[in-house]
């Protein structure tokens, strides 16, 4: 092979440039890569000190006192994220598999089907089904989970069959061609390659969750719209302004959060 | 196998006795919801060690054919024999494991890396992890990369021809006896497809794998091939050793098909080491005293720079052109289409004048040594 001995020589001067990188250290290359991360927590972190620098110069009044506490808030903070911890993980427990199922060449026909009937459930309001599903079953945190759950499946599940759609058909052909089974090639070829694509649509799917477990509250179900509602009750704007700017700051770090996991996911799998 | 066996003498390397590795008997593939077989009643043997391109326009089956002798494709009847086995019927996944598959790009998996990705097989196969990273690192020198600087990078690092050369590597991972090719080289430059080519073959001689190869270019069914088999819709129209493809067409499909250009193309079948050379004269004492043979000035390190005297020309207004040994006719008409000269000076790897050839003899008739094809 004539041309590898030119090729091995720029190779080793690649690799002398790598060394070198690898000296500056990988926290450096980093902070180069993903600076743009930083922002968001920031002006999150920059919009809670002026809210609570704000609030400790008003006089708060003792009902402003009690609602504001910390007990309070912290409860309803952890109310709220166990509601929208417990429904996105059904979401994705229930979309992913689905989304998997409809993705086989045997299921492929239920597809547009099942999408619809997703898409169906994203356009009913959410508030309005969770009125309704309570009367129809019982006031109380289970069904707002249920019904958190189902106002979020479709993106996730959307997001799974087009993920393992756009899978290359090439990749599939090489791993059976070397005689991987369906099921290896699925799993180990298939369902990699299509999870930046899905982590993609769990992100949708918890943003859109934070936002309507506040909704939860108007059915017993407590959450940081509990808060908004006691605001309302008491005509307290004080307790009003606290509760948004901690619900927008939660969905805002939530959001923050789970692009985090989805470039980390993007720059696994290539 | 009948008709190489009689041109035994003439190419020593494809010798009698050898058996055939891959034999497909009366197989046909009609699919589903077609009335049309895409491949009807094919009878295709392979012998050890031999390249065969399998060739012909689009829609026409040779895939199909090759995706078949690994059941990728199940045939809808006829029997596929691997080694003197019948494998019709046998577990797909376990059979495809027995044989290399190289499909266009590489189909490198993204997400593993190089050496995971050549690893696929022998994984598969339950190798313990030294032997598998050891059989990547052998790989990776063989065609062509570092291992320490190749094995971790992702393929999305490496160009596209690197990437080619990691499909053929993972091909051959697991020593299958057997090798099947779809288009490897298609979607890669004329320069480093060039480059591939040249270096595939020079694996192949130290791997000699028996080898399906399908593509749709000519040129590299001519240049790869040790056999090539011309397909029209679903049939085998001709199947045979390029020279005889390109003059000897079996029937009018096969004539269109090898098309205008086979004189032309057939040059490159002929090496330049296999034929008789007019000699060539470098000693300058010799200089005046032989009419007949031509005279050239060498520089110091016994490369030929010009010409001092030709027999009938005028030498002073001749360019002097070499084409290496190594190539064929097709390069030496090339060198001297491109430079203007009627005849061409051959040389030997270190740039030493070995003889000439002149325009005429092309024309004239081209002969081989004798004892040599």
């Amino acid at each position: 092979m004539s041309t590898a001995t030119s090729e091995t020589v720029d190779t080793q001067a690649e690799a002398a440039v790598e060394e070198e990188e690898k000296k500056q250290g990988t926290f450096a290359r980093l902070w180069f890569q993903h600076y743009d991360l930083v922002i968001l927590p920031m002006i999150v972190i920059l919009l809670l000190l002026f809210l609570f620098l704000y609030v400790g110069t008003r006089d708060l009044d003792t009902i402003e006192v009690r609602v504001l506490a910390f007990d309070n808030v912290q409860g309803l903070l952890a109310q709220h994220l166990y509601l929208v911890l417990i429904s996105t993980i059904l979401v994705l427990v229930i979309a992913v598999p689905v989304g998997i199922l409809l993705s086989r060449r045997s299921a492929r026909r239920l597809q547009g089907p099942v999408l619809a009937i997703g898409g169906f459930g994203q356009a009913l309001p959410p508030f309005g089904v969770l009125l309704l599903m309570a009367f129809a079953f019982s006031f109380g945190p289970t069904t707002a989970i249920v019904g958190l759950t189902l106002a979020a499946l479709l993106p996730v599940l959307r997001n799974t069959v087009i993920g393992l759609q756009q899978v290359d058909q090439s990749l599939i052909e090489a791993a059976r061609g070397m005689g991987m089974t369906s099921r290896a090639t699925l799993f180990r070829v298939e369902v990699p390659l299509a999870v930046p694509v899905i982590v993609a649509g769990l992100r949708v799917a918890l943003v859109l969750n934070v936002g309507t477990a506040t909704l939860a509250s108007y059915i017993g179900a407590g959450g940081l719209g509990e808060l908004v509602q006691q605001a309302l009750r008491l005509n307290r704007i004080n307790v009003l302004l606290v509760a948004g700017g901690i619900i927008a700051a939660l969905a805002l770090l939530i959001d923050w959060l789970a692009g985090v996991a989805e470039r980390i996911v993007v720059t696994r799998s290539g | 196998m009948s008709d190489t066996a009689d041109q035994t003498v003439v190419v020593p390397e494809s010798g009698a006795g050898r058996s055939d590795m891959i034999v497909l008997e009366g197989v046909e593939k009609i699919y589903p919801g077609s009335t049309q077989p895409a491949v009807s009643q094919l009878d295709l043997a392979i012998a050890q060690g031999d390249i065969v391109m399998l060739i012909g326009p689009s829609g026409c089956g040779k895939t199909t054919t090759l995706k078949m002798i690994n059941r990728l494709i199940e045939p809808t009847a006829g029997r596929i024999l691997l080694d003197g086995k019948d494998v019709t019927h046998v577990n797909g996944d376990q059979l495809r494991r027995q044989i290399g598959y190289v499909i266009q790009q590489g189909g490198l998996f993204p997400h593993f890396s190089i050496a995971d990705n050549i690893g696929v097989v022998p994984k598969m196969l339950g190798w313990d992890k030294q032997r598998i990273k050891e059989r990547a690192d052998e790989l990776l020198h063989l065609v062509g990369l570092e291992p320490s600087t190749f094995r971790d990078r992702y393929p999305r690092q490496l160009s596209g021809g690197q990437q080619q050369r990691i499909g053929v590597a993972r091909a051959l991972a697991a020593d299958p006896p057997v090798m099947l090719m779809d288009e490897p080289f298609g979607a890669i430059d004329p320069i480093t497809r060039d480059r591939l080519q040249d270096e595939f073959l020079e694996i192949q001689r130290t791997v000699g794998k028996t080898i399906a190869f399908v593509t749709h270019d000519l040129q590299e069914a001519v240049k790869l091939g040790d056999k090539i088999a011309v397909f029209a819709t679903g049939r085998l129209e001709q199947y045979a050793d390029p020279d005889t493809i390109l003059t000897r067409p079996a029937n009018d499909f096969v004539s269109d098909f090898v098309g205008g250009g086979a004189a032309v193309r057939r040059l490159s079948l002929v090496e330049l080491a296999h034929l008789e050379l007019h000699p060539i004269e470098t000693d300058e004492k010799a200089a005046d005293s032989r009419n007949g043979v031509a005279v050239a000035e060498v520089d110091g390190s016994g490369k030929p720079v010009s010409w001092r005297h030709l027999p009938g020309a005028d030498a002073a207004g001749t360019p002097l052109v070499t084409v290496p040994i190594s190539g064929s006719v097709y390069d030496a008409v090339d060198v001297m289409l491109d430079g203007s000269a009627s005849l061409v000076a051959v040389v030997d790897d270190e740039g030493r004048a070995q003889g000439v050839l002149h325009w005429n003899d092309l024309v004239g008739g081209l002969r081989t040594r004798k004892g040599d094809a």
